[in-house]
C-alpha cells in the first residue's frame, strides 16, 4: 500500500474513533439524566448535547489543511450575517442571517455554511446577549448551513422554488429547533404536549422567520452568489468541493 | 487579575451546579451570587433597567408552568376548570430562578472574559476557530462603520428611502449589497497581508500578559474542593427537594446549615473579591 493509502487509512480509523467518543459521551449524557438525575436535568443535558453536536464539525476543520484566504472569507461572512442584524435593524423581523447562512453554503460548502451558521450565532449573541440558548442557535443555524451545502440539495437550492422551500423549511427548522429551549425554560423538563402547544403558540413567528428567509433568499441570492462566485474565479479558492 | 483558565473554570463549574440542582436554597444563593456579581461589574443605571426587566420575564416564566401543569395536591383556584396549584406554581418559580440566575452569570462571563482571554485560552487547542472568531469579531466594527459610511453616500447621490418598507427594504438591502462587495474584496487583502507577514510559519510565538501565579493554583485547588464538597452534600441528599406532589421541607441541621453557607460562600467569592479589589484601588488613588 502506498505512504499516501496508509495515511488515509489512518485518519479514517481516527476518524472513526473520534466519533465513536462523541457517540459514547452523547449516551453517557443520556445516561447521567435518566439514571442520576431521573430524567430531571433535561436542561443542562440538551445543551451539552447540542454543543457536542457542534464539535466534529470544528474539528475536522481544525485538522483540515487550510488556506488563510478561506479562513479570512468565512470570517468576513459570519460579519457580516452579523451586522447584516444592524443594517436591517429598522425593518422588524426582516434579518439576514440564515439567508447569508445558506447563500453562503450554496456558493461555499457545507463546511463554510455550518461554521458561518454556528459562529454567527456565538458572536451575535455577544451583542444581543449570551445565554442558555446560544447552543441550541449555534446548531439551529449550523445544521440549515450545513444541509444547504450538500451537493444535491445545492444544485436544488440554485433553482427557485427549491430556494423558496428551503427557505420555508429553514424557518420552521429553526423555530423547531429553538421551541425546545422554550419548553425546557418553561418547565425545567421537556414534553410533546408542551412543545407542540409554544410550536402553536410561536405560529406567527415561524412565518414571520420563513417569510423573511424567502424574501431575503429571492432578492439576496444574485447579488452575494455573484459576488461569492466571482472571488472564488478571481482568487482561485473553494474550487476543489 | 486571575489567570483566564481560572476564571473559565469558575464559570463552567457555576453554571453546571446551577442547572444541575433544583435545591430552593441552593439556586437562590447562585441567583444571588449572580445578581451580585453583575451588579458589581455593570453600570448601575444599565444594571438596575436589567433588574427590572428580568423581574417582568420571572414573573412570567414563573406563571407558565402553573398554566399548564396540574400537578400537587394544594389546589389554589380553577382556570377554565383546570386547577391551578400551589406546587405547581412554587416549582415554577424555581425553574424561573434558576435560568435567571444563569442569564446573570452568562452576563458576567461576557463581561470578565474578554476576547484576549478567550484567545488565549482556546489559541492552542483550537488555533484556526479561535482566530476565525476574533477576526470576526474584529470585522464587525469595521463594517458597521462601512455601512455608515456607504449609507451617507448613498444620501448624497440621492438615494433616500421612503417611508414605506418595499422602499427601506430596497434601501437597506443596497447598502447590504455593497457592503459585501468591499468587505469580501478587503478581507482578502488582510489575507494576504498576513500570509506576506507570516501567518502559519512554524516556531512563530504569539504574545500573551497571562502568567500562572501560585493564587491561580489556590484557587483551582479551592474549586477542586468546592466540586467535592457539593458532590458530597448532594450524596448526602442536602440538595434533594420535591415539588410534587406536595412540596419537600429544606432540613436544617448544622451540617446541611453548613452546607448551604460554603455553597454561598462559593457563589459570592467573585463579588467579594472585586469589591475588594475596587476598595484596595480607591485607597491607593486617594494616597496619590
Amino acid at each position: 500500500m502506498s505512504y499516501a493509502g496508509r495515511m488515509a487509512e489512518e485518519v479514517n480509523k481516527k476518524r472513526i474513533l473520534f466519533i465513536l467518543g462523541l457517540l459514547v459521551a452523547v449516551v453517557f449524557l443520556f445516561w447521567v439524566g435518566i439514571v442520576l438525575y431521573k430524567d430531571r436535568a433535561y436542561n443542562i443535558i440538551s445543551i451539552m448535547i447540542m454543543v457536542l453536536a457542534c464539535i466534529p464539525f470544528y474539528a475536522a476543520y481544525e485538522k483540515k489543511e487550510g488556506d488563510i484566504r478561506r479562513l479570512v472569507i468565512i470570517a468576513a461572512l459570519t460579519a457580516i450575517a452579523v451586522v447584516g442584524r444592524f443594517v436591517f435593524g429598522p425593518i422588524p423581523f426582516f434579518k439576514p442571517v440564515t439567508a447569508v447562512v445558506i447563500i453562503t453554503a450554496i456558493y461555499l460548502g457545507s463546511e463554510a455554511g455550518f461554521l458561518v451558521g454556528s459562529l454567527s450565532a456565538v458572536i451575535s449573541n455577544i451583542f444581543f446577549g449570551q445565554g442558555p440558548w446560544t447552543p441550541f442557535q449555534m446548531a439551529a443555524w449550523g445544521v440549515i448551513g450545513l444541509i444547504a451545502g450538500f451537493p444535491p440539495v445545492k444544485r436544488l437550492l440554485k433553482t427557485k422554488p427549491g430556494l423558496v422551500v428551503y427557505g420555508v423549511f429553514s424557518g420552521i427548522l429553526f423555530s423547531a429547533i429553538m421551541d425546545i429551549w422554550t419548553v425546557l425554560s418553561y418547565e425545567g423538563v421537556f414534553n410533546w404536549a408542551r412543545y407542540l402547544a409554544a410550536q402553536a403558540t410561536a405560529l406567527s413567528a415561524t412565518i414571520t422567520y420563513a417569510v423573511s428567509n424567502v424574501v431575503f433568499l429571492l432578492i439576496g441570492i444574485k447579488p452575494i452568489g455573484k459576488k461569492l462566485e466571482r472571488i472564488q474565479i478571481k482568487h482561485k479558492i473553494f474550487i476543489k468541493e | 487579575m486571575f489567570h483566564p483558565l481560572v476564571i473559565f473554570s469558575y464559570f463552567v463549574i457555576v453554571l453546571f451546579v446551577t442547572m444541575f440542582t433544583s435545591h430552593p436554597v441552593f439556586l437562590l444563593c447562585s441567583l444571588a451570587g449572580g445578581v451580585a456579581f453583575c451588579g458589581v461589574l455593570s453600570a448601575r443605571r444599565q444594571f438596575l433597567s436589567d433588574i427590572g426587566f428580568y423581574i417582568v420575564v420571572f414573573i412570567l416564566l414563573s406563571l407558565a408552568n402553573p398554566l399548564f401543569s396540574h400537578n400537587g395536591e394544594t389546589i389554589l383556584f380553577f382556570i377554565n376548570d383546570n386547577p391551578v396549584t400551589k406546587e405547581a406554581l412554587i416549582y415554577g418559580e424555581f425553574i424561573a430562578v434558576m435560568i435567571i440566575a444563569v442569564i446573570f452569570w452568562c452576563k458576567c462571563l461576557n463581561e470578565v472574559m474578554s476576547t484576549d482571554k478567550t484567545l488565549y485560552l482556546f489559541g492552542r487547542v483550537v488555533p484556526k476557530l479561535s482566530l476565525l472568531l476574533t477576526m470576526a469579531l474584529r470585522f464587525i466594527p469595521l463594517f458597521k462603520r462601512q455601512a455608515e459610511k456607504i449609507n451617507k453616500s448613498q444620501k448624497t447621490m440621492g438615494f433616500y428611502a421612503a417611508d414605506n418598507l418595499p422602499d427601506k427594504v430596497g434601501g437597506a438591502m443596497r447598502i447590504f449589497d455593497s457592503l459585501i462587495g468591499w468587505s469580501i474584496e478587503n478581507s482578502l487583502e488582510t489575507a494576504d497581508s498576513m500570509k506576506a507577514r507570516g501567518y502559519g510559519l512554524p516556531e512563530r510565538t504569539t504574545f500573551s500578559i497571562f502568567t500562572f501565579r501560585l493564587d491561580d493554583a489556590f484557587m483551582l485547588g479551592l474549586m477542586a474542593i468546592y466540586l467535592l464538597i457539593f458532590i458530597a452534600g448532594k450524596s448526602a441528599g442536602f440538595l434533594s427537594f420535591h415539588f410534587y406532589p406536595t412540596l419537600g421541607r429544606v432540613g436544617i441541621t448544622e451540617l446541611s446549615a453548613a452546607f448551604y453557607a460554603f455553597m454561598a460562600l462559593f457563589m459570592f467569592f467573585p463579588t467579594l473579591i472585586e469589591i475588594k479589589e475596587q476598595i484596595k484601588w480607591k485607597y491607593l488613588e486617594s494616597k496619590i
